[in-house]
């Protein structure tokens, strides 16, 4: 889950304004919002009528009320039942999640759904039910983590774009449309989208470490300065996580490096881009200014734990996992800033969060695509910004006015400028053959030099050598 | 003797020898067969000769698994000489004690994904064993013992040895209670001290229990898993501290999708069990001639 | 009842100087007590430190120096929020449905199997026997791949309950135990049986079943504890919430509630307590039971 540490930097002021929960953001960055409208892609008669449900979506009068005008996918399989599966959004979703579905099933009259959440061991689960022949026709894969293109390479997920009318696929930012292809392919829908920001504890950052929420670090090169004045004064250490499913992935947006050869026959990402990458976190690990057991696990909530207990002074997320923070300490929850994540060497804003896909021979593609669909579709988008800090995928979601409207809450701190920030989410990391074999190389080399007094150079032309004789 | 040939004997074994072959000889069978293909249980096997296993020889992860392994079973002696001394100390009369014998067994059936979790907590950065020894002022900085590569592999065999304790002295305990009263009487005319009563009718009055406890919990020590799962939250640990054989074998086969990889572990597993068996049973003929 | 019960073992009591002898009674009673108490503390501290947690509110820090015990923001709430999401009761059905069920089977099919071996001639018994010894050595995880293909092609019970209980019917290891048991009966029961023209179905049900009854407790017991405390399988078998069993259901709990210690100290020490109690109030018979698996 977590989300990428880019943002863009114009936008520092906006949020940290939020942050200090003063007064409403200024609405002048992404006052853009209804000029966009005219810009959106929106040819297609089919979603161009589908304007009024997202009006009446924002009203939420009669939030199970469909619409035919959803119905976008044709030829949609009668009597089909999908399975479903989501990552991490039951119990708090529920009701979203299920009248969506209710409304998903009245404007497809005869697809029944069947919808199942799993949480951490989501992955287990999902691969055993691959193996098994058992996947859910429709998976909800986040792409931060790259897991959409790991299940594309092996051929489990089906491609989208001849399966999808043009027109529908207009409807969604080109950018994320395109972020995760595999072999040119898309394999998902994108679905909601976060934007990376950093919870500060004020009283461990500001009281404690004397440092300034407002001049958290710009670059993600700042953060050894940073965690080494937290573990002076403070005595407690940064909560940082490594990205450690998709590590070529970080390295390319947070260092800038050119991790394959342009033909894609051979890893490059020992270069000095990559060692410098490398090092600053091996420096880290050395001064002790980093919780090893975070930095390394695959767990996104491990971090979120520490952070909730009031142990560490940042932490970046979703401001989606604000309201975990709030419900686990209050106290610390009153005493939180929000500001910009750091952008790495690469500037790039970064790619998004999470994507539906589905399983390449479900029984149903229509329905499954159908269902695909209609959970990204700009009204269920909006619903479901409406319930938390996560933002749409499609230009026309964001012309719903709850997303002019004033957040009140720190944790909707983002929503003004979401828009802006999302719609330039684009994918810079190449398409990597055998990608969760090579990860593992890499996380080896990545431990080593972290733990084991490898150096790094040593450690990523050692790992180079290994991920190119694999993919030979 | 010579006897009509009966089907009765046959019978009676037919549905254990149904249930062993289809699930322990057919799969032993299919796991050699796989150890030879690329294989992720989703698409056919491919056959691919001893690839996995020249794989597996430079595979610095597997070298390390199998070290665990083997390092895994010092938690054997230790729990037999513990569980042996739990067992004397409460095998008296005193009020309660029944009581006592019952907590100690709590680790035992809490399960061991109950007293991972619990582990985890203790040996967190933040958590009770830093909180005290920061109190103490034993240490001046919290220890990050779980990513601490050359502790996690002896606090899951401290895990293993404290959650087995209870249960082998269950064991124990009734050993000594099945040994008669005159021995120990005799000793004591004999001029023993209690130290030496137990050393001289205890230990050998425990002989079989303790071969019993032997073989099961280094048997359950070569195959550890539960205990990594929960302890590196499924990492198998920075480094592969902590990653074991059955661990990896695991990962290989349902984390990586490498099938016929993990196959080709698994075979080395039987290979290292049968191994040590051999020499477990060498071991317990040569002290059963000695007593 | 206090000078009885500050006895050690029960050695012939001297009559000279009883009063001497009574006081260092007491002095090394006390000091067992606290021996105990020590180990105790060893064994039990990880779950009381979860149960206290279990208790504690938004309100109570969990970390600090030095570690905070007692709740003071004391709460039920965390139950109630492990219930409502997991269905907890449904964990323990199935885990019991399972364990019962393997248990009985197995101590069927296992007995079964050990009396030919035991007090039967045969062509191949000896042959038989050395192949089920084997398989003594097959680390069950081994077989866990190919498992898993049968589970999903051949018998089609991946996730659910009875992908728990097939696999696991006839174990090498108790038709061993119970083949040493049968061993111990005396042939001329059996014979005299044979006489009274019984089958040998009846022999083995009327007869030696009755007379190896600790040697069934205690495989009975080894059956079910290994099976209650079973996670790796069960948990590659079992994905739905409401087929999972405990150790598997604990698992997603922790996954479920993450960033929530207090829930999930809730959740553990659901599922703990109430297995803890059981054996607390079966702990006599187990003791028993585990005496007649091995014998000098």
């Amino acid at each position: 889950m977590k989300t990428r540490k880019h943002l863009a930097l114009g936008l520092a002021a906006v949020l940290a304004v939020g942050a200090c929960q003063s007064s409403a953001p200024a609405s002048s960055g992404p006052a853009s919002a209804p000029a966009s409208a005219v810009t959106s892609p929106s040819a297609a008669p089919s979603t161009a009528e589908s304007a009024s449900p997202t009006a009446a979506a924002s009203a939420s009068a009669a939030p199970l009320a469909a619409d035919p005008a959803e119905a976008v996918i044709p030829n949609v399989e009668q009597g089909a039942t999908v399975k479903f599966w989501t990552f991490y959004l039951s119990p708090t979703f529920d009701d979203y999640i299920k009248a969506t579905i209710a409304r998903f099933e009245q404007t497809y009259p005869g697809v029944k759904v069947d919808w199942e959440d799993h949480q951490a061991t989501f992955q287990d689960d999902l691969k055993g039910a691959f193996a098994a022949g058992s996947a859910p026709d429709v998976i909800n894969l986040s792409v931060g983590e790259g897991w959409v293109s790991d299940y594309a390479t092996k051929d489990l997920l089906l491609p989208l774009d001849d399966k999808v009318p043009a027109a529908v696929k207009d409807i969604y930012y080109p950018g994320l449309w395109k972020e995760q292809l595999v072999g040119g392919k898309n394999y998902q829908f994108p679905w909601y989208q976060g934007i990376s920001v950093e919870l500060i504890n004020k009283r461990l950052y500001e009281q404690g470490a004397g440092l300034s929420a407002a001049d958290f670090p710009k670059t993600v090169d700042g953060l050894p300065q940073v965690c080494q004045t937290i573990k002076d004064k403070t005595g407690t250490v940064c909560d940082i996580r490594l990205t450690v499913s998709d590590l070529l992935s970080q390295m390319v947006y947070e260092g800038n490096v050119k991790v394959m050869s342009d033909d894609g026959k051979s890893f490059t990402f020992d270069s000095a881009d990559g060692v410098a990458w490398l090092k600053m976190y091996a420096d880290m690990v050395k001064a002790g200014t980093v919780d090893n057991t975070i930095l390394t696990t695959n767990d996104d909530r491990v971090g979120l734990l520490l952070f909730s207990a009031g142990q560490a002074a940042f932490y970046q997320t979703g401001p989606n996992l604000i309201r975990e923070v709030k419900s686990n300490n209050s106290q610390l929850y009153g005493d939180l800033a929000v500001v910009p994540a750091p952008v790495g060497k690469s500037g790039v804003v970064g790619k998004g969060l999470m994507g539906i896909s589905v399983k390449a021979d479900t029984k149903y593609p229509n329905a499954a695509i159908a269902l695909a669909q209609y959970f990204t579709n700009p009204r269920s988008m909006v619903e479901f910004a409406q319930q938390v800090a996560v933002y749409p995928s499609s230009a026309k979601a964001y012309e719903d006015p709850f997303f002019a409207s004033t957040p009140s809450a720190i944790e909707d701190s983002a929503r003004p400028i979401a828009k802006d920030i999302v719609s330039k989410y684009a994918d810079i990391v190449p398409t990597i053959p055998k990608k969760a074999d090579v990860n593992d190389i890499v996380l080896h080399a990545v431990e080593d030099a972290l733990f084991n007094n490898v150096d790094p150079q040593k450690a990523l032309t050692e790992a180079v050598a290994k991920a190119n004789a694999l993919i030979k | 003797m010579p006897r009509r040939f009966s089907a009765t004997p046959y019978l009676f074994l037919a549905p254990a020898l149904l249930v062993i072959g289809v699930f322990i000889l057919y799969p032993v069978a299919s796991v050699v067969f796989y150890s030879l293909t690329d294989y992720d249980i989703v698409r056919p096997p491919v056959f691919i000769g001893l690839e996995n296993y020249q794989r597996l020889f430079a595979d610095a992860t597997f070298w390390k698994a199998l070290t665990n392994s083997i390092v895994y079973l010092v938690a054997t002696p230790i729990i037999i000489v513990l569980s042996i001394a739990l067992a004397i100390a409460v095998n008296r009369r005193l009020r309660g004690v029944q009581l006592f014998r019952a907590l100690y067994y709590v680790p035992a059936v809490s399960g061991s994904i109950a007293i991972g979790i619990s582990w985890r907590w203790l040996f967190d950065r933040n958590g009770v064993i830093n909180g005290v020894l920061l109190w103490l002022g034993a240490i001046r900085q919290p220890i990050q013992w779980l990513a601490e590569p050359s502790l996690v592999l002896p606090i899951a065999i401290l895990l293993t040895i404290w959650a087995g304790i209870g249960y082998y002295a269950v064991i124990f305990l009734a050993g000594l209670q099945n040994i008669p009263e005159e021995l120990y009487d005799a000793a004591r005319i004999d001029g023993c001290n209690e130290l030496r009563k137990h050393w001289h009718v205890s230990l050998p009055g425990l002989r079989p229990q303790i071969v019993f406890v032997f073989i099961i919990s280094s048997l359950a020590a070569l195959k550890v898993f539960d205990e990594i799962y929960v302890l590196t939250n499924r990492t198998g640990g920075i480094l592969d501290s902590g990653t074991t054989m059955v661990f990896y074998l695991w990962k290989q086969a349902f984390v990586l999708s490498h099938a016929g990889y993990a196959s080709a572990i698994a075979i080395v597993l039987l290979v290292l069990t049968l191994g040590f068996s051999i020499v477990n049973v060498r071991l317990l003929e040569r002290g059963t001639d000695t007593a | 009842m206090d000078g009885v019960g500050a006895m050690e073992l029960p050695l012939p009591v001297e009559t000279a100087r009883p009063r001497r002898r009574r006081w260092r009674g007491r002095v090394a009673s006390t000091l067992w007590y606290v021996l105990f108490t020590l180990i105790a503390l060893v064994t039990v501290f990880p779950f009381a430190w979860i149960l206290l947690t279990s208790f504690k509110g938004p309100g109570d820090i969990l970390f600090a120096v030095p570690p905070p015990v007692i709740p003071h923001d004391w709460t039920l709430a965390n139950y109630g929020k492990v219930l409502a999401a997991l269905p907890v009761p449904r964990f323990f059905l199935n885990s019991i449905l399972v364990s019962v069920t393997l248990t009985a089977l197995n101590v069927l099919v296992t007995s079964l199997a050990a009396y030919p071996l035991a007090k039967m001639h045969f062509r191949g018994r000896d042959a038989i026997f050395y192949l089920l010894l084997a398989t003594l050595i097959v680390p069950v995880q081994l077989t866990y791949v190919p498992s898993f293909v049968l589970a999903v092609n051949v018998f089609g019970y991946y996730d659910s309950l009875p992908a728990l209980v097939f696999p696991n019917l006839a174990s090498a290891f108790n038709i061993f135990l119970m083949r040493q048991a049968f061993r111990g009966v005396p042939n001329d029961l059996i014979d005299a049986a044979r006489v009274d023209g019984a089958q040998e179905l009846r022999i083995w049900w009327q007869v030696l079943m009755p007379i190896v009854r600790p040697s069934l407790a205690a495989v009975a017991i080894f059956t079910f504890v290994t099976s209650w405390n079973d996670f790796l399988w069960p948990s590659l078998m079992l994905h739905t919430r409401d087929e999972m069993t405990l150790p598997v259901g604990l698992a997603a709990l922790q996954g479920y509630f993450s960033s929530d210690f207090r829930s999930i100290a809730a959740g553990v020490t659901l599922t703990v307590v109430p297995i803890l109690v059981f054996f607390v109030a079966v702990q006599r018979y187990f003791v028993r039971g585990l005496a007649g698996a091995v014998k000098g």
